[in-house]
């Protein structure tokens, strides 16, 4: 059955059927040759209680609030005011690629729009500074992969949805690994432009004045991540609470720095719309697919599959990973995620391994595979937001920080702490 | 005979108008969810409450998702993977979005009817949710059902439009219709 469910899977996807789609017709294929009982019948009410739920719709309030502050400028202030404190270093205005990328991942939960976001601010001042365009468009795609890890993250409520764990642990989990990022993001680029100094551009210093007055312009948008990060762990709020909380902050702060109008509610609103249906599509088949996985007795099997291959816990998560970066190569993200959980998830328990944790490590190796080629969603948006220049140079310089994500990876294995003490600790 | 391609074009362009006006009314109800979740929590502080609020969201989010996918539709928002379909030409290519097309009208199609009996029993029995605020379920699972069936419609129809552009031989205006978007232009 399990060859039966992959080899179903690869086909129908590669047969450019829609990803939601493909988990459907996967789903009926089980239940017709596999399941003791027509499961069909129950599609209905599937489809009803997977779509009816107060958790998901968190999803569309963070989606809206990631849209109010792009597309009302609060991105491109908001880099302006990061390069005045970033330039002085090594590598000047590509930390302030990371850290507004950074920033924005944890308000706005979702990694393409940041990316987006971050190189239409940023790439025509790459080009007037003089910065290496490789390294500089690297930065903005791998800067943007951190939306799905730091919290909020889309991505890890439906990871929570679909595997029955807690977001708020899941959120906090995500919250040391991601800012771990971050970081590494930054000596990574500063490492580099020592070695090649070539390659960073002009630093800049600014004078304190300046500095301080940028600082005004950022204070509105951590006021906003600490409310809805606090909020959730203070217990005031559920993570949907805590995402419509988010979304009248983002309006506050649109209307405040005077760029809320009609014309940007009406493209955010549209845009969310669209990015939860796309979203909900899949995770509607995705809870299909698992419910007749779960009926045609996938766990058994599961366990009599490792059993034989003799795989130590340590083997299985190794061989995981290496899936993962392969498929990574070729599927995108939230449909990688979502098509792996009910396959990978259950057998990953059955070895004793936290859920939460393994979300954490499963974020990191879906954020490679938002940068590494052939089909890494954020290589094209940083590439489509360029003017000119080849596709290559993107995927080389996001290459040394795909590779920094490769090592949290292996640290996150070695030491399942980094991601879990701080969940453990508030408990 | 461009007569036909001429009218599967402004069919597909109606279809768009009427999605997105759809999906500001869906934006709106949203925002209006937000709000009542949001002003459930300020009165929580007081120690007043209009309790329900969780269930209200669930069925905003059903409602919302039904009604929401047609949109997705036309802006060629639901996620596809087109490793195999960017090696064609325009015809193969065409060939790919048309088999999706079609495979998604009748999966949709499927769903929409097994949802059917899901309502059919709310009504029968006068169903209500078994919550605080006793919701008569038909109530809101009809628009939900309807957002289906919508979907549904949406895709027949833009499959059927796109067959004729086909057809006619209009690849650039099928594949705008049921192409896949540059990876790059896809995300808002």
């Amino acid at each position: 059955m399990i060859a039966y469910a992959t080899f179903g899977l690869l086909g129908l996807l590669s047969l450019s059927i829609p990803v939601g789609i493909v988990l459907f017709l996967l789903g009926f294929g089980l239940d017709i040759f596999f399941t003791p009982f027509p499961l069909i019948r129950g599609l209905g009410n599937l489809v009803w209680s997977t779509s009816n739920n107060p958790t998901l719709i968190a999803i569309p309030f963070f989606v809206l609030l990631g849209e109010i502050l792009v597309r009302s400028g609060i991105a491109t202030r908001t880099y302006a005011a990061l390069d005045r404190w970033v330039s002085w270093l090594p590598g000047g205005l590509v930390h302030a690629n990371v850290a507004t990328a950074t920033m924005f991942s944890a308000t706005s939960g979702s990694s393409v729009a940041t990316a987006a976001t971050v190189a239409t601010v940023a790439m025509p001042q790459a080009e007037k500074l003089g910065y290496d365009p490789r390294l500089f468009s690297g930065a903005i795609a791998a800067g943007g992969t951190l939306g799905i890890m730091i919290p909020p993250s889309i991505n890890l409520i439906v990871y929570g949805f679909l595997t029955q764990s807690s977001i708020p642990k899941l959120f906090l989990a995500g919250l040391v690994p991601g800012v771990a990022l971050a970081l590494a993001f930054m000596v990574v680029t500063v490492l580099i432009c020592i070695v090649r100094p070539s390659l960073g551009g002009t630093r800049r210093i600014f004078p304190l004045a300046e500095m301080l007055r940028a600082l005004v312009q950022l204070i509105p948008i951590i006021l906003l991540f600490a409310a809805i990060i606090g909020s959730i762990y203070k217990g005031w709020a559920t993570p949907t609470e805590a995402a419509s909380v988010g979304v009248a902050g983002a309006l506050l702060i649109a209307a405040l720095f005077g760029t809320l109008n009609r014309d940007v509610l009406g493209q955010s609103l549209l845009g969310t719309v669209k990015i939860t249906a796309m979203i909900m599509l899949v995770v509607i088949g995705a809870s299909f697919l698992n419910f007749t996985l779960a009926a045609a007795g996938l766990g058994n099997e599961l366990q009599t599959m490792l059993g034989n291959l003799g795989l130590s816990p340590l083997g299985t998560i190794l061989v995981i990973v290496g899936i993962y970066i392969v498929l990574g190569f070729f599927i995108e993200t939230l449909s990688l995620m979502v098509v792996t959980i009910p396959i990978v998830v259950p057998l990953v328990v059955a070895q004793g391994f936290d859920p939460i944790w393994f979300g954490i490590l499963m974020i990191v190796l879906i954020e490679m595979a938002l940068i590494t080629p052939p089909v890494g969603l954020n290589l094209y948006v940083v590439q489509g937001a360029r003017q000119g220049g080849r596709m290559s140079e993107v995927m080389v310089g996001a290459a040394p920080y795909a590779l920094t994500m490769l090592v949290m990876a292996g640290l996150l294995i070695a030491f399942p702490q980094i991601a879990l003490f701080l969940p453990n600790a508030v408990q | 005979m461009t007569g036909a391609a001429d009218r599967a074009e402004a069919l597909l362009g109606a279809l768009r108008r009427i999605n997105r006006a759809v999906a500001v009314l869906v934006g709106a109800g949203l925002m209006a969810c937000a709000a009542l979740v949001l002003s459930d929590i300020a009165l929580r502080r007081v120690h007043a409450s209009f309790g329900g609020t969780d269930e209200i969201s669930g069925y905003v989010m059903a409602i919302a998702t039904a009604w929401g996918m047609g949109y997705a539709l036309t802006e060629l928002g639901h996620v596809r993977i087109d490793i195999l379909r960017t090696r064609g030409g325009a015809g193969v290519r065409a060939m790919f979005d048309l088999f999706a097309a079609l495979v998604l009208a009748g999966t949709v199609s499927l769903v929409a009817i097994k949802a059917w009996p899901v309502v059919a029993r709310s009504l029968a029995n006068s169903s209500r949710a078994n919550t605080p605020l006793e919701t008569p379920l038909a109530l809101v699972q009809l628009p939900w059902f309807a957002g289906w069936i919508w979907f549904a419609l949406m895709a027949w129809l833009t499959f059927a439009a796109a067959l004729v552009l086909v057809l006619q031989g209009r690849f650039d205006a099928a594949d705008r219709a049921i192409g896949v978007v540059g990876e790059g232009e896809a995300p808002q």
